[in-house]
């Protein structure tokens, strides 16, 4: 036995285990920049700090989370999926049109099954072909919406009946309601909370988590420590679409309706979301609660600027903000990961 | 003419046998022949574009030979996948493949070998087992780390490489695969991951430590094969050649 010239190491103190979980985790920074802008809001915004408007922000985060939720675990595995917002659509459609044909059991499982389907048809694409994910979900972007509209001649599904399923995943939560004046809290966060839980847990604390991880980080040491990459990208585009088709269904319960253009956009609002929340756009770092913070710090935003009402900033105009808060969110991303 | 005064057979940890790899058209290997015994340092010498890495890929199972045959332990063996690779001892140690620098080490150390806790249908990482003996068992072949929950990409080259090596020896490689482990170190680091390397040739295993640079690696080889444009130029054992003697082999400025 040879002697070892170890590496030695200053011992591990508490500052610094703290300091590292700190900034090296992805969710800190895009948490306390959420609880910023609420803040802010709060203190300068009339309006802005009551019960309608919170829920309101709330529940307008119900839909792109659920999207974001699935991006957020694909982009840690190092891809992209453009396709989510018309998958939502296809899911929308296959719940709703079951549903008002008295199937709603089965328009569940199918507005899951289906989108998972097609979900799953993006990453055999990717990992048989080696095209990027990016211009595959590009074009099955394209191709699914354009197939819906061929599946339902362009036509719009409505429905006036109140089934019973609608609030179960989007009735009002009155315990909590009649607890809080003009509060309007739904079920839909309750689903919303329960996925990010569920795929949080996934993500960090089971082997199919941990080599998301390793496969987005880097696929060539994932696939020399025995990782089946291509399985685990396929399984990810899977996960991704039946929470597009997930979203649908809590789209179609929410509004009663679904158009062929519905969900259409949402692709990049659930990017958007993932990288404000921290996630890495190159894959390997993020956090499903960040897919929620991120998704949080949109929204509350958008509910600031309506009721600012400020003059040249009109609320449909928006989307400048939204802009300079995915640049600034990315540049303070950056600047805490550096210090990691 | 020196050459094959080392002999191998197939009685060897590994022996490669005649291995013929075309890609299309372009022939990248052509009937090499390789081998390392158990206990040996192992110098798989080439310039750019020899075939070095083609012929541990194969052996690594990430391309399948056109022609050829690999034995393990005396059987021959066909080695599908990375993964087959490793169920029967064959680890590899890249310097860019063998960590994911955004996790951290425990769980680079369990990666593809995690354990697990189970309830019922529910199956789940036991991180606390895996931070204790990933900590362990680095202190047990002489690296000391601050806390099994850093970050890889936080640490040094040669921090990197011994992480990879004290993994290899844990989880029982019989064949250690280096892959310019050296070259992008410092003078003090190289020396660090050399008395790695040596622990590991001290424990039995069999060590292949690919270079392009014969300076790496002559104080430290037991033997050296050489290849060239995908053939085999020859293998010498340690003392047959000088270090220059060795460098021409690799450039083809001479024949010896």
């Amino acid at each position: 036995m040879v002697k070892m010239e170890g590496l030695l190491r200053a011992p591990d103190t508490w500052q610094n285990k703290l300091r590292r979980t700190f900034s090296e985790s992805t969710i800190a920074g895009p948490a306390a920049v959420l609880l910023i802008i609420f803040a802010l809001l709060s203190i300068f915004v009339p309006n802005f700090f009551t019960f309608r408007s919170i829920t309101g922000i709330l529940n307008a985060v119900t839909l792109t989370g659920t999207l974001t939720v699935g991006v957020t675990m694909l982009m840690i595995g190092g891809e992209f999926d453009l396709s989510v917002g018309s998958l939502m659509a296809v899911g929308g459609y296959a719940y709703g049109t079951l549903c008002m044909a008295g199937q709603p059991a089965l328009g569940l499982v199918l507005g899951l099954v289906i989108p998972a389907l097609l979900g799953s048809l993006n990453g055999l694409l990717l990992v048989w072909t080696g095209i990027p994910s990016f211009i595959v979900t590009l074009g099955t972007k394209y191709f699914y919406r354009g197939m819906l509209w061929v599946v339902t001649a362009g036509t719009m599904l409505q429905t006036i009946d109140r089934l019973p399923i609608y609030n179960l995943f989007n009735g009002r939560l009155d315990v909590l309601n009649n607890l809080f004046k003009a509060a309007n809290f739904r079920t839909a966060l309750l689903w919303l909370l329960l996925l990010v839980i569920v795929f949080q847990f996934l993500l960090v604390r089971t082997r199919f988590g941990n080599h998301v991880f390793a496969v987005g980080g880097n696929p060539g040491a994932a696939l020399g420590q025995g990782v089946n990459v291509k399985q685990i990208r396929v399984l990810n585009f899977v996960i991704t679409g039946a929470l597009a088709g997930f979203a649908g269904i809590l789209l179609f319960s929410q509004y009663y309706t679904v158009r062929v253009a519905s969900g259409d956009g949402l692709e990049l609002s659930a990017i958007a979301a993932a990288v404000v929340g921290g996630t890495m756009i190159t894959g390997g770092a993020g956090n499903i609660w960040g897919a929620l913070v991120g998704a949080l710090i949109i929204s509350t935003l958008r509910t600031g600027v309506v009721l600012m009402n400020i003059p040249f900033i009109p609320a449909d105009n928006f989307d400048a903000i939204v802009g300079v808060t995915i640049v600034l969110a990315a540049i303070l991303n950056t600047y805490l990961r550096s210090r990691a | 003419m020196v050459d094959q005064q080392h002999t191998h057979d197939r009685n060897s940890m590994v022996w490669m046998e005649k291995i013929s790899k075309k890609f299309g058209t372009i022939t990248a290997l052509q009937e090499v022949d390789f081998g390392v015994e158990g206990g040996e340092v192992r110098a798989l010498l080439g310039d750019n574009g020899a075939g070095k890495s083609t012929l541990i890929k194969i052996l690594m199972g990430v391309y399948q030979p056109t022609e050829g045959q690999i034995y393990f332990e005396g059987k021959p063996v066909k080695i599908g996948s990375p993964r087959e690779a490793r169920a029967v001892g064959i680890e590899a140690v890249y310097q860019d493949l063998a960590l994911v620098n955004l996790m951290s080490i425990s769980r680079n150390f369990f990666l593809g070998r995690e354990m697990i806790k189970s309830l019922g249908p529910f199956h789940w990482l036991d991180t606390r087992k895996m931070d204790e003996i990933c900590l362990r068992s680095l202190h047990d072949v002489g690296i000391e780390i601050r806390s099994s929950s850093e970050r890889v990409g936080s640490l040094s080259g040669g921090e990197r490489q011994s992480i990879a090596i004290g993994r290899g020896i844990h989880f029982g490689a019989k064949v250690l695969i280096l892959d310019e482990p050296t070259s992008a170190l410092s003078v003090a680091e190289t020396r660090k991951v050399l008395n790695y390397i040596t622990n590991a040739r001290e424990r039995g295993l069999a060590v292949i430590f690919i270079t392009h640079n014969v300076h790496h690696v002559y104080m430290l080889a037991d033997s050296y094969t050489v290849i060239r444009h995908g053939k085999n130029v020859g293998t010498y054992s340690k003392g047959d050649l000088s270090e220059d003697d060795i460098a021409d082999l690799i450039t083809g400025d001479r024949e010896i």
